[in-house]
């Protein structure tokens, strides 16, 4: 009997059993791809590696003190500690140096990648799932990660669609903000905190390659093409929401692992963008 | 209000008393004293790093003054034009989408619209409507200048302070600045508080200056020609400035 390669029709077939992670890596691309475009013109892209990969270590330990096995709760949660934990390292070293903090952040990347390993090698559910965590293999999604990924979208994107004004004030004038009078403090504080919840859970959800690359990617080809900030945002957002659906299809029709196809197709957007887009 | 000279009877703007400004606790210069009243032009001059940006960072609130006051009249507003060098080009930006940057006060960037008003007025202000949809990056030195002067203007302030606007000019845009400056100065009483290493501003647009010199600890501040009229200004500056400018 002959193996025929998987069809379109095949994937909507069975769409019920594809929906949930499909639409998860179109949240995830939507929610992180608008919010990269702060990170690619603030230049903080080494910054999300590092809390993607730091989020990942978080999972790895959840699991590795027996955590993993009770439910989704407690790897979220060793997702968010070590996002935040990064986070609160980053903003408390105060020596305003560019090596250091470059420094900081590849001690920081270094620690998590090989802490994800090391642990992974002791924990029950075998290297399978550490491959998950990192390159985002994972086929299926649990449905209250895919709840999970609804909530924080909304609320996130919802944000930034009515706060983005004063996002991109305090990352791109912060002089001109802080004197006339805007919560700079508050921003950031939202800004930062927004980041690191997506990283964390999608990180969590989806794994951590496509994560930072639905952080960096989407938001670099928006940035090709876009004339403003605010045309760039919807941009970033449409752009991840189809890296992250239309990567998931693609590897279904090519059999190709799901973090890797949607990683590519990413890069496949910002590299078309790099060539056809204008210079502002 | 339409201002030809300044006026030294109406209220100040912003009054600095005893201002002690420094970094990480260690004094920078010697108590700075002065007041900036609607309509004046105070030029901060000094040599690279005789304490003008220290200065220009403690009055936007970005340095916590060491000793004395900086009081701001409560219903004043401020605004700042940042040197065009610090805007990064990588951020897509139209003329437009820059000055509308810097329409909302507080918590106003909330608002979802009402801004194309400001912006309109502002571009108009400076005479830049026509490259209202050109890329930012794409414009020259002085219309970049004129751009950031419309952001600043955006939010309706009384006082804008303006660090180093005519660096890197040539100077028939240079002059073009001054001539915008002067004409909101004029047409607006706006308060104008200009930091720059370059002595052109001072003949052309001051109306006061205050010259900083961090290493002979010196601060001279007032109206311009008693400042240039300074011996110990003279020392510094007496063969850049001819006697005809510095009356």
């Amino acid at each position: 009997m002959i193996e025929t390669a998987p069809t379109l029709s095949e994937f909507f077939v069975a769409w019920d059993l594809f929906r949930d992670p499909s639409l998860t890596g179109a949240l995830a691309g939507a929610m992180l791809g608008m919010m990269g475009i702060y990170v690619i013109l603030r230049r903080m892209v080494f910054l999300a590696a590092t809390v993607s990969q730091a989020a990942s270590f978080g999972v790895a330990g959840a699991y590795f003190v027996g955590l993993g096995a009770t439910g989704t709760l407690a790897p979220t949660l060793g997702a968010l500690l070590m996002t935040f934990v990064t986070l609160y390292v980053i903003a408390t070293d105060t020596s305003h140096e560019q090596h250091r903090r470059d420094a900081l952040l590849g001690f920081v990347f270094l620690v998590c990648s090989a802490g994800t390993l090391l642990v992974g090698t002791r924990i029950a559910e075998e290297i399978q799932d550490i491959q998950t965590i990192l390159f985002g293999t994972a086929v299926a999604v649990l449905p209250s990660d895919f709840r999970l990924m609804i909530i924080l979208t909304i609320a996130i994107m919802a944000l930034h669609i009515w706060g983005w004004r004063g996002f991109s004030a305090v990352s791109f004038d912060r002089a001109g903000a802080q004197v006339r009078g805007l919560p700079v403090r508050g921003l950031e504080l939202g800004l930062f905190v927004g980041l690191g919840l997506g990283l964390a859970v999608s990180t969590r959800v989806l794994g951590a390659m496509p994560t930072f690359a639905f952080t960096v990617l989407p938001s670099l080809a928006a940035v090709n093409i876009a004339p403003n900030i605010r045309t760039g945002l919807m941009i970033a957002a449409a752009f991840g929401a189809l890296s992250g659906f239309g990567g998931y299809v693609l590897a279904f029709l090519f059999e190709f692992p799901v973090g890797a196809t949607q990683t590519a197709l990413a890069a496949t957007f910002t590299a078309v963008t790099w060539l056809f887009g204008h210079k502002h | 209000m339409k201002l030809t000279e300044p006026n030294n009877l109406v209220t100040p703007r912003l009054v600095c008393k005893d201002l002690q400004i420094g970094r990480a606790g260690k004094p920078l210069l010697p108590a700075l004293n002065f007041e900036v009243r609607p309509g004046d032009v105070w030029v901060l001059i000094g040599r690279n790093g005789s304490g003008k940006s220290t200065l220009l960072q403690t009055l936007l609130g970005g340095l916590k003054p060491l000793s004395g006051s900086f009081d701001v009249e409560p219903s004043c507003k401020l605004a700042f034009v940042p040197q065009r060098e610090t805007h990064d080009l990588c951020v897509p930006s139209r003329a437009w989408d820059m000055v509308e940057s810097g329409v909302d006060r507080g918590w106003g960037f909330w608002r979802w619209g009402g801004r194309a008003q400001s912006v309109a007025k502002a571009l108009d202000d400076v005479d830049a409507s026509e490259l209202a949809a050109e890329p930012y990056g794409h414009l020259s030195e002085g219309q970049k200048q004129r751009i950031l002067m419309a952001r600043a203007l955006a939010s309706e302030p009384d006082v804008i302070l303006l660090d180093e606007p005519t660096s890197a000019m040539d100077p028939l845009a240079e002059q073009n600045i001054f001539g915008v400056i002067d004409e909101l100065r004029d047409e607006r009483a706006l308060s104008v508080i200009i930091a720059s290493h370059s002595l052109t501003v001072v003949p052309a647009i001051a109306t006061h200056v205050a010259f900083l010199d961090r290493d002979q600890q010196l601060v001279l501040a007032g109206e311009r020609s008693e400042v240039l009229s300074e011996p110990r200004f003279r020392a510094v500056y007496g063969n850049v400035l001819s006697p005809g400018e510095a009356e």
